[in-house]
């Protein structure tokens, strides 16, 4: 039974139940994959059935590390094919190097974590800035992101302590989920079990756009143009959804 | 006046700042709207390629001084515009509701005198603060001459507070900001540093030099950031590079803003804050200005290459920082690493060390990265000139300016 790609049921805490069986057990995984995944001919598919066992997080913590544990959340979290591999290799070589498995930066699998990770937090980050809300008629503010990976949850938990007397949606554009904030707790629902009750701005809404418009305008140095600086920090995927950067896309 | 035009006439003002950092601040907002991110967030970045993080504004661009390169002079017939304190509110409060920004930075020309003016900016902030239970960052700019009570009450409402040095030497001040004294300035430092705590401007202060307006040289500029830095504890010294604004006499006519230099005095900044450099160790009386062909750390490696190559498996922490291209993270990531096995420069690359400045100054497990018969001084210089890429015209500029 080696050598097979093996199913888990799209979870972070069953991925982890399903490698930590994987290594306890020698199986050497050639992939493994979530349910939506669609095999070819060579595949050779195994679902094992795996119980869902929470704890798990706690015995990766105590062993490796809660900095270890973050980064391999992070991982899950990206949109980086073969992520669940990288976190079996990853967890293969914690078991042997305990919390001391990420200063291995020679091993591929800790090379990638690092900088997978990395690039999830660095996402995370441009969008505490670079997220736009718009006011809508009923006061709700609304704002649409389109991120690479899953954080919709991470941006929305920065929110919910910036904006907290506010209702505010954020939605994720790509996939179609959003997070629906009631001035207590934010919830992630998808698109199909959700619809706003207006999406017409409210009347302040494009006097504060063109306020904001004015700002951004005046505020760049002539004589100090630099449209590579700009576009190196703040790339252009983000330009759809900023205000300031509609008379300029 | 419209509310647009008087926004574009005070940020208009405001632009020469070059703080935009909303970092540091601890301070905590239970019940409010908003709070503050340790760590700072850029929420755009404007045509130049600068952060924009906070709402940068004067509260008037009226200004009873005659600073000469500033565009709020006294002399200069320009429109002029002032907010109240409750249109700055809401801009503040809308703009932050959206996500724009991370907070206000507000700053003014003095009208009247130095008292009123601040008294309208705490008018103002305290309105912010209490009325609308604003949460997010201030950055305010003390008004030099003011008195010290109302630094005080400032200071209570804002996370940073801070005066601008704008010239390096108390001669440059006389002759280009006549009204303005160096002691004022000091007097704001001073103040604010034995005063400051979790709720007296938490995010503590900043200032800002102005770069190649006045003839100072660049030992003369690190010297007083380096005083600045050890006598009052700033968070940060900005350089902003001279833009001619205004036409004067005494002003010199440059075609580009001097960036290049001001990018150098950055680069040394570091270099004293982070990696233990002394400004002695990057100028002299002979040598008063940076290369403006290599940074700062590889000319000094290069002028010190007796104590090159450093071997990455065995040198201390502080002369892995002495390497070029070696900051701090990098550095950090070798001594942990390095523990554990024995790093190759193929290593080196993985851990995202950048090997384009360093990899001429190290040896890994002995080896040096071509033939060690290149290891010397003309072959190394060359090829980081190469690769600073610096356009050649920029370069004409700059020496231009300092053979004046
Ligand atoms: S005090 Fe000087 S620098 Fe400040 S606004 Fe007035 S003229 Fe400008």
């Amino acid at each position: 039974m080696n050598n097979g790609c093996f199913i888990y049921e799209d979870t972070f805490v069953h991925l982890l139940n399903l490698i930590f069986y994987l290594i306890q057990n020698h199986l050497k995984p050639e992939n493994i994959k979530n349910t939506m995944y669609t095999p070819n001919l060579l595949d050779h598919v195994i679902v094992l059935k795996i119980e869902k066992n929470p704890e798990i997080i706690s015995k990766i913590i105590t062993s490796m590390g809660s900095f270890t544990f973050r980064s391999i959340y992070y991982v899950f979290l990206s949109d980086v094919d073969n992520k669940e591999l990288i976190i079996y290799y990853l967890l293969l070589n914690g078991v042997k190097y305990k919390e001391k498995v990420l200063y291995h930066r020679n091993l591929k699998c800790v090379e990638k974590t690092i900088n997978i990770s990395r690039y999830v937090l660095h996402e995370v980050h441009k969008y505490k800035g670079f997220l736009r809300f718009k006011e809508l008629e009923n006061h709700i503010l609304y704002a649409e992101i389109e991120p690479e990976n899953d954080i919709l949850f991470m941006v929305s938990h920065h929110f919910q302590r910036r904006l907290k007397n506010e209702y505010w949606i954020i939605k994720d554009v790509k996939r179609k989920i959003v997070s629906i904030y009631d001035k207590k707790k934010y919830y992630l629902v998808s698109e199909e079990n959700f619809s706003l009750e207006t999406t017409k701005l409210s009347q302040k809404e494009i006097e504060m756009g063109e306020l904001w418009k004015t700002f951004y305008k005046t505020i760049g140095i002539k004589e100090r143009k630099n449209d590579r600086c700009r576009m190196n920090f703040m790339p252009k995927k983000y330009w759809k959804y900023m205000v300031e950067m509609e008379d300029i896309l | 006046m419209e509310l647009k035009d008087k926004l574009k006439i005070l940020a208009d003002s405001a632009k020469y700042d070059a703080s935009c950092s909303s970092s540091g601040s601890t301070r905590k907002n239970k019940s409010g709207f908003g709070n503050v991110a340790f760590s700072g967030i850029c929420h755009s970045f404007a045509s130049d390629g600068r952060c924009i993080s906070l709402l940068k504004i004067l509260m008037t661009n009226c200004c009873i001084f005659d600073c000469k390169y500033c565009l709020n002079r006294k002399s200069n017939d320009i429109q002029r515009a002032i907010f109240t304190p409750e249109e700055v509110c809401q801009i503040t409060m809308n703009f932050y509701r959206r996500n724009y920004i991370e907070g206000l930075f507000l700053s003014s020309g003095i009208i009247k005198s130095p008292d009123y003016t601040m008294e309208l900016l705490i008018q103002t902030i305290s309105l912010l603060r209490k009325k609308y239970h604003f949460g997010g960052y201030i950055h305010a700019k003390a008004i030099p001459g003011a008195s010290e009570k109302l630094l005080k009450d400032l200071g209570l409402l804002v996370d940073r507070l801070s005066a601008n040095v704008e010239l390096p030497t108390e001669n440059g001040l006389k002759l280009l900001a006549p009204n303005k004294k160096e002691s004022n300035v000091s007097k704001i430092m001073h103040y604010v540093n034995t005063n400051q705590s979790k709720k007296y401007v938490p995010a503590g202060q900043s200032t800002q030099m102005i770069i190649g307006a006045t003839k100072e040289s660049d030992l003369e500029i690190m010297e007083k950031s380096a005083n600045l830095y050890s006598n009052y504890q700033l968070k940060r010294v900005f350089y902003s590079a001279y833009i001619p604004v205004n036409q004067d006499s005494l002003l010199p006519t440059l075609e580009h803003p001097p960036l290049k230099r001001e990018n150098r005095l950055y680069q040394a900044d570091w270099l004293l804050r982070f990696y233990n450099f002394k400004v002695k160790d990057l100028l002299d009386e002979k040598n008063p200005n940076f290369n403006i062909l290599i940074d700062p750390k590889a000319d000094w490696a290069l002028r010190h290459l007796n104590e090159f190559p450093k071997e990455i498996s065995k040198c201390s922490y502080y002369d892995l920082l002495k390497i070029p291209g070696i900051g701090v993270k990098s550095a950090k990531r070798i001594l942990s690493s390095r523990r554990v096995f024995k790093i190759s420069f193929e290593d080196l690359k993985k851990m995202g060390v950048v090997l384009k400045r360093a990899k001429y100054f190290i040896t890994c497990n002995g080896k040096y990265f071509m033939n060690y018969a290149f290891f010397q001084k003309e072959f190394i210089e060359r090829n980081l000139v190469l690769e600073e890429k610096i356009p050649l015209n920029k370069i004409h500029e700059q020496l231009r300016f300092f053979n004046e």
